[in-house]
């Protein structure tokens, strides 16, 4: 009996791993590499790494298995460039969004006005540059000083893209406002980590400055001198980041301008 | 063995001949028919109980964290501000841990049988009385509006399923209904509401039924809801794959649409008001009598015959019970289950409220004019006078509640007072630091780790959990537990954690052995008349900001100053100073103000937040929740040397942090959904 049962369990086991083949698909070993940087400067365009950052949006065109494709999105580095190695080899639309003019732009009734995504093949190291318009540019003004665990730095902040340029490009989309323009706030992130921005910071040492309505423009290129809050103990190392944002979301989200990171160590 | 063969020939044969008669076709028994279901009231009975039992209401089974039909760890009010739970706690920013699936798949269902109903009754009209028929016709709309309704506030923009989808007479893909945008919504919900109004009876036929004014008055709720978001709402966008605006408003629409919301909001609490039928339960209350104001509105949440009571959802052990008694008690008063204290009332929450010293910023007064600890001879003393409605809604330190006194206390200070007590959260001899950069429980400042000006000499004692506590032997000889009964505790999230702990809806008369879960039955109020009345408040407030005149005859600005007078004079709260207070966007904030106190944790106040568009921004202790921002409580101490009590207000010591992002404010489309579908949108930027 006993033998039966093992006979029967055998060939059971050897049946049911005969539906084990290997899978039909390649395994996904593409690369796309890309840099977002401003078309005047050529600068990257500097970033938070969270879903407040820079995100890029991939929707594989050449798949028609399902009537519409899936987003696939990631994030941006906080450098302001992006790489994913795990891609299936094919034809995609890419499309980033972040602290800079919409590069998909559609009018109120859903008409596409402009489309400034890339249409491109992904197959080996594929690398593609962006060039995009971003808000404001930030910038430190000499080194930060520490005095009693409190870091003041000095940055300053000016417009990258004119505020004739972003009416031309932002008002056909619809509800266009100049308050849109304004700067609402400048932070002086503090982090403990060098990946500081809106989503990894120290609330017990950062820095915000709110601005209502248009009282920035002002100070638009001025040097701006922010000093942190509490008291960050001696001997630790943190990692500062200034960043600005103005009153329009993109995407439904008021994402800041950042310039980069550095490392105070607080003696 | 050829005889078998044969008989199993003629078996089979005589199957294939009897299986042609007509007489055989018939439905299948276990399967109730329509004819039977719709043959009378009996039958609608049926019908409609199977309704009622998906409708989604939000009751003793329901929490933002786990979403409709669960009544596991309910806690109303844990995720708006009014108060924090161990277990519930953070701004909702999704659906949670619903185990029962998100809402989203579950309203299809009640949809179905509403739109089947609406469309077979017809059929079977003659077997009901006109009065009954129209009645049931309303049950079918009030569903439908209130599925709808439900959606829209969660989603936006939603498939407007009206009918019932044949599958599998047409194929699948013809069923694909897109989503609508969020204006075309919010009119389904409208229009709806307002068949419901038309076809349901003026009272309802069976407990637990509908009405006219019930639909009124979600009708209202729900206006506000759209009105509020047509006027408040920044985050709007288009579907990838259809370009319908299915979040938000067209900005050139969206004006419009407010103002034609907040008067048909209006027009429908006016209905309720004027129809005479309800008004605000003041059986107890007795004019500048703090103790009988107080026991009527404790009276109020379980008197059956409350003349305020539009709806409520009724219990009863042991076909449906849920088990807020279980855990929301104190601990000191703990059932068997071991849950307690769930929801515990914020600091910010009770300073709403009046009759509390206050300073300046409208913060809680709890230092004299040389920054030292005010210091008071009972516990209760600090709220003595405070609002009756207050006292109803949340237990304060020493308040009693099931015949004993609930002892609320973090832990005892034991330092020399002569000349008054500084401020306790002091680390390594620095300032006083009640920002969130300070210590953030009791355990870590100077007093109780003997250093800086304490230096050898512990003078703070506290209870690290609810069994095992430090003590103080006292100057009389007596010893006492640093931390009350109720804690707070340092590490014991079953306690008084701010310091109150709640009473509103807790049965003040079940004994402790019963206070388990799945054994209360205490009914839900889900609209009552102070509803209306707020409602009436805020859209006629609305309204005369949109530069709109009052329909018939009404004054705005009159009928918002009775109805918040009628309110505050019941609970027992500062009366306004005249009718121009309610002017401008400063009235309709004190309108809002007194809608957070009236509703709280009745699982009201968390729209509100949302629909005003004000939970990511409001400044909260110095941030914002879309920063991420805290709540504070109170938490008394007792000084051994002097025999008194005084009150730290700070932060948490939990230090719950709340984020909300703007986007959240429309839940995501689960994934699966978009996914598998050509034509359902995800919330555009997501």
């Amino acid at each position: 009996m006993k033998k039966i049962f093992y006979t029967v369990l055998f060939f059971l086991t050897a049946v049911s791993f005969n539906f084990c083949k290997i899978d039909n698909y390649d395994e996904p070993q593409e690369t796309l590499k890309g840099r977002v940087v401003d078309v005047v400067t050529g600068d990257l365009v500097l970033t938070d790494q969270g879903s407040e950052g820079t995100r890029i949006r991939l929707r594989e065109l050449s798949w028609t298995e399902t009537e519409v494709s899936d987003n696939f999105d990631f994030n941006c580095m906080k450098e302001g460039i992006f790489q994913n190695t795990k891609l299936f080899k094919g034809h995609y639309n890419v499309r980033i969004d972040g602290a800079f003019i919409p590069l998909l732009r559609k009018t109120i009734a859903g008409d596409t006005i402009a489309d400034e995504t890339k249409y491109i093949d992904i197959k080996g190291i594929t690398e593609v540059e962006f060039e995009v318009q971003p808000f404001l540019k930030l910038e430190w003004i000499g080194a930060p000083t520490v005095s009693g665990g409190q870091i003041t730095a000095t940055v300053t902040v000016t417009r990258a893209v004119s505020p004739a340029d972003f009416k031309a490009k932002v008002e056909p989309m619809g509800g266009y406002n100049d308050d849109m323009l304004n700067v609402t706030d400048v932070r002086l992130f503090v982090s403990q980590v060098p990946f500081v921005g809106y989503r990894e910071w120290d609330n017990r040492y950062t820095t915000q400055i709110s601005y209502s309505g248009n009282s920035f423009d002002a100070l638009l290129g001025v040097p701006i001198t922010i000093t942190t809050t509490g008291v960050i103990p001696a001997g630790r190392t943190v990692f500062i980041r200034a960043a600005a944002r103005i009153n329009y979301a993109t995407e439904n989200i008021k994402r800041h301008n950042y310039n980069e990171a550095i490392r105070v160590d607080i003696p | 063995m050829k005889l078998k063969h044969f008989i199993f020939a003629i078996l089979a044969f005589s199957g294939a001949v009897i299986s042609c008669k007509d007489y055989l076709n018939i439905p299948p028994m276990n399967v109730v028919q329509d004819k039977d279901l719709y043959s009378d009231v009996a039958g609608m009975t049926v019908y409609l109980s199977r309704m009622y039992s998906q409708m989604p209401f939000e009751d003793f089974k329901y929490s933002p964290n786990r979403q409709f039909f669960d009544d596991w760890l309910v806690t109303p009010g844990c995720n708006d501000g009014a108060s924090l739970g161990r277990d519930a706690g953070t701004a909702m920013t999704s659906e949670g841990s619903a185990r029962n699936g998100a809402y989203w798949g579950r309203a299809f269902n009640l949809l179905r049988d509403a739109n089947r109903m609406l469309e077979t009754l017809p059929t079977y009209k003659s077997n009901f009385s006109p009065a009954d028929y129209n009645h049931f016709i309303g049950e079918g709309y009030f569903a439908r509006a209130m599925v709808f309704y439900a959606l829209a506030k969660r989603y936006g923009g939603v498939p407007l399923v009206t009918s019932v989808l044949k599958y599998p007479e047409n194929p699948a893909a013809e069923l694909e209904i897109p989503r609508s945008t969020e204006e075309e919504t919010w009119n389904q919900v409208l229009a709806d509401f307002d068949l419901a109004i038309a076809n349901l009876s003026t009272s309802s036929p069976k407990r637990g039924y509908a009405n006219k004014f019930v639909a009124y008055g979600f009708k209202s709720e729900a206006m506000l809801f759209a009105g509020s978001v047509a006027k408040y709402n920044k985050i709007t966008g288009l579907g990838q794959k259809t370009n319908v605006r299915v979040i938000g408003f067209d900005p050139n629409t969206a004006a419009a649409a407010s103002k034609k919301y907040f008067q048909e909001a209006y027009n429908a609490a006016r209905e309720v008001m004027k129809s005479g039928k309800y008004s605000l339960y003041k059986k107890k209350w007795a004019a500048n009598d703090k103790a009988s104001q107080y026991q009527n509105m404790v009276d109020m949440f379980f008197d059956a015959s409350s003349p305020e009571n539009i709806y409520i959802k009724e219990y009863k052990y042991p076909d449906l019970t849920h088990g807020y008694d279980a855990y929301n008690i104190p601990r000191q008063l703990m059932g068997g289950n071991g849950y307690s204290a769930g929801n515990c009332p914020t600091l910010d929450f009770v300073e709403l409220f009046d009759g509390i010293a206050k300073n300046a910023d409208g913060t809680i007064k709890v230092f004299d004019a040389n920054g030292k600890y005010l210091l008071f001879d009972n516990v209760t003393d600090i709220f003595a006078n405070a609002e009756p409605r207050l006292r109803a809604y949340v237990i304060l330190p020493g308040d009693v509640f099931k015949g004993e006194v609930i002892e609320i206390r973090r832990g005892i200070f034991t330092g020399i007072a002569t000349n008054g007590i500084d401020p306790l959260r002091v680390v390594n001899s620095g300032t006083p630091d009640y920002s969130v950069s300070g210590p953030s429980n009791y355990n870590q400042v100077d007093a109780y780790k003997a250093l800086g000006a304490f230096a050898g000499q512990k003078s703070l004692f506290l209870s690290q959990n609810g069994s095992t506590h430090e003590t103080v032997n006292l100057p009389n000889g007596i010893t006492m537990n640093a931390g009350g009964k109720n804690g707070p505790f340092t590490s014991d999230g079953t306690c008084a954690m701010t310091g109150f702990t709640v009473r509103k809806w807790l049965n003040p008369n079940m004994p402790q052995t019963l206070v388990l879960e799945a054994r209360s039955e205490q009914p839900f109020i889900l609209m009552r008349y102070a509803e209306i009345l707020l409602n009436a408040a805020e859209a006629a407030s609305e309204l005369t900001l949109a530069g709109d005149a009052a329909p018939g005859g009404d004054n705005y600005q009159q009928i918002a100053y009775d109805a918040i007078k009628e309110i505050r004079e019941r609970a027992g709260a500062d009366p306004l100073v005249s009718v121009s207070d309610l002017t401008g966007q400063d009235g309709l904030e004190i309108i809002r103000k007194e809608r957070k106190k009236e509703l709280a944790f009745e699982n009201k106040t968390l729209w509100d937040i949302r629909r005003w568009r004000t939970q990511h921004s409001e400044m909260l202790n110095g941030y914002t929740q879309s920063d991420g921002a805290y709540y504070k409580g109170l938490y008394p101490f007792y000084s051994s040397t002097t025999g008194k009590y005084f009150f730290d207000a700070g932060l948490d010591e939990g230090r719950r942090r709340f984020r909300l992002t703007e986007q959240e404010y429309y839940l995501l489309i689960p994934d699966g959904e978009v996914s598998k579908s050509p034509v359902i949108d995800q919330q555009p930027g997501r």
